[in-house]
């Protein structure tokens, strides 16, 4: 997931506390701990200070920054989650923000508050756009389900708006622009209008967020105002918005920006957000907002999935230290995630928790006791077998890529507009080097050839690997078939030097069979045969036809065989 | 005298046979019979075993027709060419310019004014106004004698000293030196060589005329097996220090050898081989792993589709509702699920498998046996550019273990015993990781004999929204082991692309320790 750049010093300083002087953390201290964030530390700049980490856990966007990195840090050293007065039920609020009628067809939701008191450094202002476009990118969609926007609090009149209005109707001046523009022009021309466009531009009527005065703050997901929506070094009193189209994403959104700028040092005031229609949270509630519910769980449950009775005492102090809130009762726990997590699925979230904030090296790793036989499947076996034989006919095996190209697969082998042309081919091609799935294994033997023509001869290669051939009766399209492909490359390869390599393989296979000749392209003609045994085709073999080889800028004659080893497993 | 070859035995006893008079090469080639090539690498084999010595060394030139030559034969010299149509003029009265001869006779410019100068000076021409040329009716000596050593080396080389004066000098003066190689004669060295035997060769070979050579033999052969003949035979002793012949072998890929051993590994400790299809739909390659639908691992930039058909017809039931239950609900499995809208056609979307777990899904789905341990080695495809560490399609080598007994700790021991019988590391280390299936999820880091700590792959307990839909009440392992790199340390390579390397040579000669 998101790899993040931070300053080694802010992190020590956080980790530290608002009251405790940061002291320096030797960095294999560090990666100890960023096992509590599943996070890897990827670099390090000991000449600007700058370190890389990258954080595995997509469930869990309050760690994709260093106010969350550290704050899990600091709470497992205090022992004890840090309560954040403002989740609670507020005796005041910043100011009202006013929901329109109708945007739940548009941009449903919004949750906001205003941070006062931490003013903002330079480094500290790279922290918030980085967390703010992480936020929005990945765990937002592409702003799609989630966008924040970050402006300055004093210009601002309460209440806030958020309102719909058609495209001409509104003009501001965007971040980036120097000039007035209407919504409809920030979409036709603004970069970000241009890239994001897409999330709000099919409807008649666009989001806006004005203030009292009608002064814009910004137009969602899109663009802030030059005005009130740039936050620069110096500004310490901020307005936080999040819009979104999922009610507890937008709520937890909000939550984690309120927990970072806290823990760097903000007041944060909530804002009550009025909605025209019923919520998940009602017509009225204000934000941040502890929207998490405890959950109980039977310690046995906890217990039997680590393997270890760790009791309730130890549960208890596990998870407090990462954070939860825990009431302890009996046999089972009630536990709470902290307002700024919303990852709780299931028990077995709280079980890992459990192990993380205890340390992996707590559990003692036990042997599984039950007994099972092992073993290979029956294609393997036979594909192991016919391997084997190949390489007692002195050829030498070959692994290839089964992603290609048609030019190789089709095009090269005088395959096009034939039935053998038919070949799984990729939607989203990267590029046409790999595009399709081969349909035999020649064209990759071929290819070998082609690279090796310096190797001293003769050339005896085999493959036995996996094709796609496509199927309309199969449940995916096509057919998964492990196939041998051999081909003999030298002065005088001819057919009947591949017909006897056919006849001792299917000999010890105790498989009969016979040759019946096929008019295939990528042969000689009178010089191919499909290859027939119990009455159906299983293969073919002959002697490459001149104008493949030229295709593939080959010197010398060329036998190729193919066998289906699935078809051996048949019953005879 | 052990290590003589029988080429070099007929020169020496040739040598015995002219003690007088020391044979040259050609004297050699008679008496011996031998082929001109035989007998110089005999002459330098022994040479350099100092059996023989150089006894006189002489220097002769040879004088032969370049190709010119024989072409000034065919067609007559351009001096000649050049009296011949003066003195045709001079018959007929027509005035002859130098650019006449040259167009009429298609001669090369050179060619002609160095003949018309030879000529004038000999006083065969004269040059008269407006650069006319005009017979003498004098002969020109050098014609003539230009004439005659076409002539004569025409029917073979001679050498220098046989030709007399003056047509040797004119030889000489037509004859192709630096700078000119327009010339019809070549002048070369020959030189000839005479031997002798030295004292130590006297010694070898009175010996073999004393015990013969037709004794020895190269090779022993059917037939003098069948009589008993060898044992009159004596056998040529070989040099043996010298590098054998190449061969080529028929034999594994040494990248199938590795994996042929994790096989059997994996086998050895219990687990049943799984198989899978190249091609799957998103169900089970992702849905069924409790990946959500909007999850960015899904995204067009991490996954291959297909183009036809885009979609599977179904999905097996009851798991398309299940797992439409899971994603949405949680129900069934004590979960809150994702809280979305399920879209059952884009679980029908055909895709590259992706990852191998895909395969442990269907296994599942299809009945597994508890307790069980199945693995398998599946080719997978990413969308990424292809580079040193990004093949386009590779190998996952991925399994599961179902059992009551299946816990945490459990997890942690089944990683010990892969660390210890597949890398054969002795330390261990676990990490907190994140797979969207697995919870507890753990990363496995070992310390490899070569390469120190690295990761030798991922595992979890499957969470219960993966299980319960697939009809699975037992705890169930997920694991995964990435070996790519481990096999490249054993190959000797670099870069990922080399275990599906093109280039024969490259193949034959690579090899593993493992």
């Amino acid at each position: 997931m998101p790899t993040i750049s931070l300053q080694r010093d802010d992190l020590e300083a956080l980790i530290a506390g608002p009251d405790e002087k940061p002291a320096r953390i030797p960095l294999d201290q560090l990666e100890q701990w960023l096992m509590l964030v599943k996070g890897e530390l990827k670099g390090h700049n000991s000449d600007t200070g700058e370190l890389r980490i990258e954080l595995q856990d997509s469930n869990r966007p309050d760690l994709w920054c260093c106010e969350g990195i550290a704050r899990q840090i600091r709470i497992k050293q205090r022992g004890s989650a840090i309560s954040y007065p403002f989740f609670k039920k507020p005796k005041r609020v910043a100011g009202k923000l006013v929901v329109a009628q109708g945007m739940d067809q548009v941009r449903p939701y919004v949750a906001a508050c205003t941070a006062v008191g931490y003013r903002v450094t330079v480094s500290g202002l790279t922290q918030l756009i980085q967390t703010q476009e992480k936020l929005a990118d990945i765990f937002g969609r592409k702003r799609r389900t989630v966008s924040i926007g970050l402006y300055r609090l004093a210009p601002i009149v309460f209440p806030v708006s958020y309102d719909l209005v058609k495209p001409d109707d509104v003009r501001f001046t965007p971040l980036g622009m120097e000039t007035l523009m209407t919504l409809r022009e920030i979409l036709m021309v603004h970069p970000k209008g241009v890239e994001y466009g897409g999330i709000v531009g099919a409807h008649d009527r666009l989001p806006v967020l004005r203030d009292a005065k009608g002064q814009v703050l910004s137009f969602p997901p899109i663009i802030n105002s030059r005005e009130i929506g740039e936050v620069r070094a110096g500004d310490d009193e901020l307005f936080v918005e999040v819009t979104g189209t999922d009610l507890s994403m937008v709520a937890l959104t909000l939550n984690i920006f309120a927990a970072n700028l806290a823990d760097r040092g903000a007041v944060i005031t909530p804002i009550e957000i009025h909605s025209p229609v019923k919520t998940g949270f009602g017509r009225r509630w204000s934000t941040p907002i502890d929207f998490g519910a405890p959950r109980t769980i039977p310690l046995k449950a906890i217990e039997s999935a680590l393997g270890e009775a760790l009791g309730g005492k130890e549960v208890t102090s596990a998870l407090k230290s990462y954070g939860y809130t825990v009431k302890s009762a009996g046999q089972k726990v009630a536990v709470q995630l902290p307002p700024y997590r919303n990852d709780l699925l299931h028990t077995v979230d709280v079980v890992e928790d459990v192990a993380i904030s205890q340390g992996y090296a707590r559990f003692a790793p036990v042997m599984p006791s039950q007994f099972t036989v092992g073993g290979l499947s029956r294609l393997e076996q036979m594909a192991d077998r016919v391997r084997h034989l190949m390489v007692g006919l002195e050829f030498q095996e070959i692994i290839s890529n089964i992603m290609g190209s048609h030019q190789d697969f089709c095009t090269r082998m005088r395959l096009d507009g034939t039935e053998w042309a038919k070949v799984v081919e990729v939607d989203n091609v990267m590029s046409l080097s790999y595009s399709c799935l081969r349909q035999w294994i020649t064209p990759s033997l071929l290819q070998v050839e082609t690279n090796s023509s310096r190797a001293f001869y003769p050339h005896r290669m085999f493959e036995v690997g996996e094709v796609a051939i496509p199927d309309a009766s199969a449940d995916v399209g096509s057919r998964t078939v492990t196939m041998l492909g051999a081909v003999i490359a030298h002065a005088g390869a001819h057919f009947s030097e591949i017909h006897s390599c056919l006849d001792l393989l299917l000999y010890y296979l105790d498989r009969s069979f016979t040759l019946e000749p096929v008019d295939h392209p990528s042969f000689l003609d009178g010089r191919a045969g499909t290859i027939v045994s119990n009455g159906r085709v299983i293969g073919l073999l002959g002697e490459l036809h001149p104008e493949v080889l030229e295709h593939w800028q080959i010197g010398v004659p060329a036998v190729a065989l193919e066998l289906e080893i699935d078809r051996l497993l048949e019953e005879v | 005298m052990d290590n003589l070859h029988p080429l070099e035995s007929k020169v020496l006893l040739a040598l015995t046979r002219q003690p007088d008079a020391p044979p040259t090469l050609d004297h050699l080639a008679e008496s011996t019979g031998l082929e001109p090539s035989q007998l110089s690498m005999a002459v330098e084999w022994l040479l350099a075993k100092s059996l023989i010595a150089v006894h006189a060394e002489t220097v002769a030139h040879i004088a032969s027709l370049t190709p010119i030559g024989e072409l000034f034969f065919e067609k007559y010299a351009p001096i000649e060419r050049v009296l011949s149509a003066a003195r045709e003029a001079g018959q007929t009265g027509r005035r002859l310019t130098i650019q006449d001869i040259q167009t009429k006779e298609a001669l090369e410019p050179s060619d002609v004014s160095k003949a018309v100068g030879t000529l004038k000076k000999e006083g065969a021409i004269l040059i008269v106004q407006g650069g006319c040329i005009e017979s003498t009716g004098r002969n020109s000596a050098t014609a003539e004698a230009m004439r005659s050593l076409l002539q004569e080396l025409r029917s073979g080389q001679r050498e220098l000293t046989s030709i007399s004066e003056p047509l040797r000098s004119v030889l000489q003066q037509h004859a192709v030196k630096r700078g000119n190689a327009r010339e019809p004669f070549r002048i070369d060295e020959r030189v000839t060589r005479s031997f002798l035997l030295t004292p130590a060769g006297q010694e070898v070979a009175e010996q073999l005329s004393r015990d013969g050579v037709a004794e020895e033999v190269s090779q022993l052969t059917p037939e003098l097996l069948k009589e008993g003949v060898w044992r009159t035979k004596r056998f040529r002793k070989y040099t043996i220090s010298l590098r054998a012949p190449r061969i080529a072998a028929g034999k594994r890929h040494p990248y199938r050898e590795f994996l042929d051993l994790v096989k059997l590994k994996l086998v050895s400790m219990g687990f049943q081989e799984m198989r899978g299809t190249l091609v799957e739909t998103e169900f089970w390659n992702m849905d069924a792993l409790f990946m959500p639908q909007f999850h960015p691992a899904r995204d067009i930039h991490d996954v291959y589709f297909v183009k036809n058909p885009t979609h599977a017809r179904t999905i097996e039931e009851p798991y398309l509702t299940q797992v439409t239950q899971v994603h949405e609900r949680g129900a069934g499995a004590g979960s809150t699920g994702w809280g979305y809208t399920f879209d059952a056609e884009r679980a029908k979307r055909l895709v590259l498998r992706s990852q191998g777990t895909a395969v442990s899904a269907r296994r599942l789905a299809s009945g597994a046996s508890v307790p069980g341990k199945y693995f398998s080695i599946a080719r997978c495809f990413r969308y990424d550019q292809v580079d040193a560490t990004h093949a386009t399609d590779f190998f996952q080598v991925e399994g599961i273990v179902l059992g009551a007994d299946i816990n945490f700790r459990t997890l942690l021991g089944l990683l010990n015993l892969f660390a210890r019988e597949v890398a054969q590391a002795k330390e261990v280390k676990f990490l907190p990781a994140y797979f969207p299936f697995t919870e507890p999820s753990v990363e496995m880091h070992v310390r490899h004999p070569k390469l120190g700590w690295m990761e030798l792959g991922g595992a979890g307990l499957f969470r219960p929204e993966v299980t319960t839909p697939l009809g699975v009440s037992v705890p169930v392992i997920a694991w995964g082991l990435g070996l790519d790199r481990m096999a490249m340390v054993a190959l000797g390579i670099h870069d990922i692309r080399d275990l599906f390397s093109a280039d024969l040579e490259f193949i034959r000669t690579m090899r593993g320790s493992f």
